[in-house]
């Protein structure tokens, strides 16, 4: 455990899960039969979060699966098996993009690519590791390089579920990122296997607008002077790094798309958009020209160090995005604060086909590298189960707007549904 | 990506028309491996031609074929004779213009044999294999959709999204000899399409500088060396017309 910390999050949480698993989706068992609980109100962190849950009482899909069981359907039987941007996933999930940001580079990188790969969740591997970390084609302990996290994934890889999804950005671009991986030997079983993406990062929900930022000792920022532009804003070390956002307009998504179809056939398409306020536009053009899977990343998602501004002023909050975008016309992955059941069924009742774990990946690695990550995602598809068995429902493309309230915009739902 | 095209419109500042024969290293794909027309290490005859239109540009390429292989059957009738080449196989080349088709037509076509195309990339290998085979002299491809080729080849000014450039098509499945087309040359035309590509205009600091001060328009192309010895001396693959052959996928000595 190196002490990584995620102010405003609950990283306690995440690390009672990381360590405890399903046990820690209950209260102590100590105090099983001898305390009451429920009279506390929870302080809801945004719209998200103040939504709730709501069960019918009447259930008719809960009388379909009794029908096909021949017996009464309990939160074991509810089907979490899920499409997510082209693979298939043992559940809505998959892990998102940590980026060049120092926590991401050290051996959490390979104790994530192990784990994910051995759950069937897909991961993505964040823009600039290969400017960063190197690729790593020629070292035989590629470690955190691309290379080091592709085969970490692929020797840990579970039949017929997940996928490895490489990001690029603008600077990526120079590298040549996607280039290099669809011809390396070590990508090849996944792409033969139709486990390989490519994700376009067209912004972020850390600082919507601006490209990535590390903060990088003089030395090391030395040898990337080249490539990136750096910024002595805390005097001469450590030194700003700043990656550009990359210019879009509809037209420049549009082509940089049908680009990666052509020359990249055989590996699916995902597109991940910063939470602007033309997301519902942006993620239309982006499933037109042929995107597999669109990513939108909550302004309180990211696990990017930003400006103090950016974090708290700037972007829309998940579930914003999620209502501008309404019903998809493609796949859509949310990210943004997700680590249990609850938020994660939320984005999926409002259209997400999978939602994103960003820091609550990294926290439950850190935890314990073995088997953290294992621990957390065993005690959300436990919370899943028994939520969407509770909405009468078993499988996870049944759970639809009409499942949430939202106590500050009760007509959303009639927009939705 | 760093193409000769943008040096040969370098060149154009100082001459009105430019060829070069040169070698060419690509990085491939590992499917590139049995397509029978790729190599890792290949020749090209580069052609660029300030102020000329796609259309001059296919007439000098269509010259070249067809004067290359009168050169051969006139004058390498023996060797032609040894590969087991008939000269019979280009007469249709020695008597008629090459056949034109736009990629649209060749979209509609393929898809009227039932087969998968897309109407936004490149004819697929095994497709243009399909329409080479059909062919029994060379054609050209026109009108590529943007999106399937490089920043530098023109977008129409009259119809959005489809460019001014050519693929040559050699007949009985050889396939492509060449790609060439009209060029973008005003400075926020090749910004833009540099970033619709998914290029950073950074890297191309020397050449958007140089475009910025003016370069002419032009036209070019370039014809695989490898791939047109192929067709005219009949050979299964394009490796065979190479004497140090580098294959992707396949280790050197």
């Amino acid at each position: 455990m190196t002490g990584l910390r995620a102010p405003g999050f609950d990283a306690r949480a995440v690390r009672d899960r990381a360590l405890r698993g399903t046990a820690a989706v209950f209260p102590d068992t100590a105090d099983y039969g001898r305390t009451l609980y429920g009279a506390g109100l929870p302080v809801p962190g945004d719209a998200l979060d103040a939504a709730r849950l709501v069960p019918p009482v009447f259930m008719p899909r809960r009388l379909e699966k009794l029908i096909e069981l021949g017996r009464e359907p309990l939160h074991t039987d509810v089907d979490l098996t899920a499409t997510v941007g082209g693979f298939r996933a043992a559940l809505p999930v998959y892990l998102s993009a940590f980026g060049s940001t120092q926590v991401a580079s050290a051996d959490l990188g390979l104790a994530v690519s192990r784990q994910a790969a051995g759950l069937g969740l897909p991961m993505v591997i964040g823009e600039n590791v290969v400017p960063v970390n190197g690729y790593g084609r020629l070292d035989p302990d590629a470690g955190s390089s691309l290379v080091g996290r592709i085969r970490a994934y692929a020797d840990h890889a579970v039949d017929g579920f997940g996928g490895v999804v490489v990001q690029q950005s603008t600077e990526d671009a120079d590298a040549e990122v996607w280039n290099l991986v669809y011809s390396d030997p070590s990508a090849l079983p996944l792409l033969e296997s139709g486990r390989l993406a490519f994700e376009l990062k067209v912004g972020q929900g850390a600082k919507p607008g601006l490209g990535g930022m590390t903060v990088l000792s003089a030395e090391a920022a030395a040898l990337l002077g080249g490539q990136f532009a750096l910024d002595p804003v805390f005097g001469d070390d450590p030194v700003l790094r700043c990656a550009s956002p990359g210019t879009f307009t509809d037209e420049i998504l549009r082509q940089q798309i049908r680009f990666m179809r052509n020359n990249f056939p055989r590996a699916r398409v995902w597109v991940k958009l910063h939470p602007g306020r033309d997301v519902a536009d942006a993620a239309g053009v982006a499933w037109a020209a042929g995107a597999d899977a669109v990513t939108v990343d909550g302004a309180e998602g990211g696990t990017g160090w930003a400006p103090v501004p950016f974090l708290d002023h700037v972007g829309l909050p998940l579930a914003e995005c999620l209502r501008r975008i309404g019903r998809p016309a493609g796949d859509l992955l949310a990210t943004g604060r997700i680590w249990e059941g609850t938020r994660a069924l939320k984005c999926l009742a409002l259209g997400a086909s999978a939602v994103g774990l960003g820091r609550a990946a990294l926290l439950a690695a850190d935890a314990d590298p073995g088997l953290g990550l294992v621990r957390l995602v065993e005690a959300l598809a436990l919370e899943l189960r028994l939520l969407i068995s509770a909405l009468g429902k078993y499988s996870v493309p049944d759970v639809g707007p009409e499942d949430v309230w939202t106590p500050t915009a009760p007509e959303r739902q009639e927009h939705l549904v | 990506m760093t193409s000769a095209i943008l040096y040969k419109q370098a060149s154009l500042l100082a001459f009105d028309k430019i060829f070069c024969i040169a070698p060419n290293v690509r990085l491939e794909p590992l499917e590139t491996c049995n397509t029978n027309r790729h190599l890792a290490e290949f020749h090209q005859i580069d052609v660029e031609i300030s102020g000329a239109t796609r259309e001059d540009a296919m007439a000098v390429a269509e010259g070249i074929v067809v004067n290359a292989v009168r050169r051969v059957i006139a004058e390498r009738s023996a060797e032609l004779a040894a590969l087991g080449r008939s000269p019979e196989a280009f007469t249709e080349l020695l008597e008629w213009p090459f056949d034109r088709m736009t990629h649209a037509d060749a979209v509609a076509n393929l898809r009227g044999l039932g087969l998968e195309q897309s109407a936004d990339a490149e004819i697929d290998w095994r497709n243009e294999e399909i329409l080479s085979s059909k062919a029994s002299r060379p054609f050209f491809v026109t009108d590529y959709p943007k999106g399937s080729r490089g920043f530098y080849d023109r977008e129409s000014r009259t119809e959005a999204g489809r460019l001014r450039n050519f693929d040559l098509i050699a007949p009985e499945g050889y396939g492509e000899l060449t790609s060439g087309s009209e060029r973008e040359y005003e400075y926020a035309r090749i910004v833009t399409r540099m970033r619709e590509s998914g290029e950073n205009p950074a890297k191309y600091g020397w050449y958007l500088d140089m475009v910025r001060d003016g370069i002419p328009g032009s036209a070019g192309f370039g014809i695989g060396l490898e791939r047109l010895t192929r067709y005219v001396a009949g050979l299964t693959s394009v490796w065979q017309a190479s004497a140090y052959p580098k294959i992707p996928g396949v280790v050197s000595a």
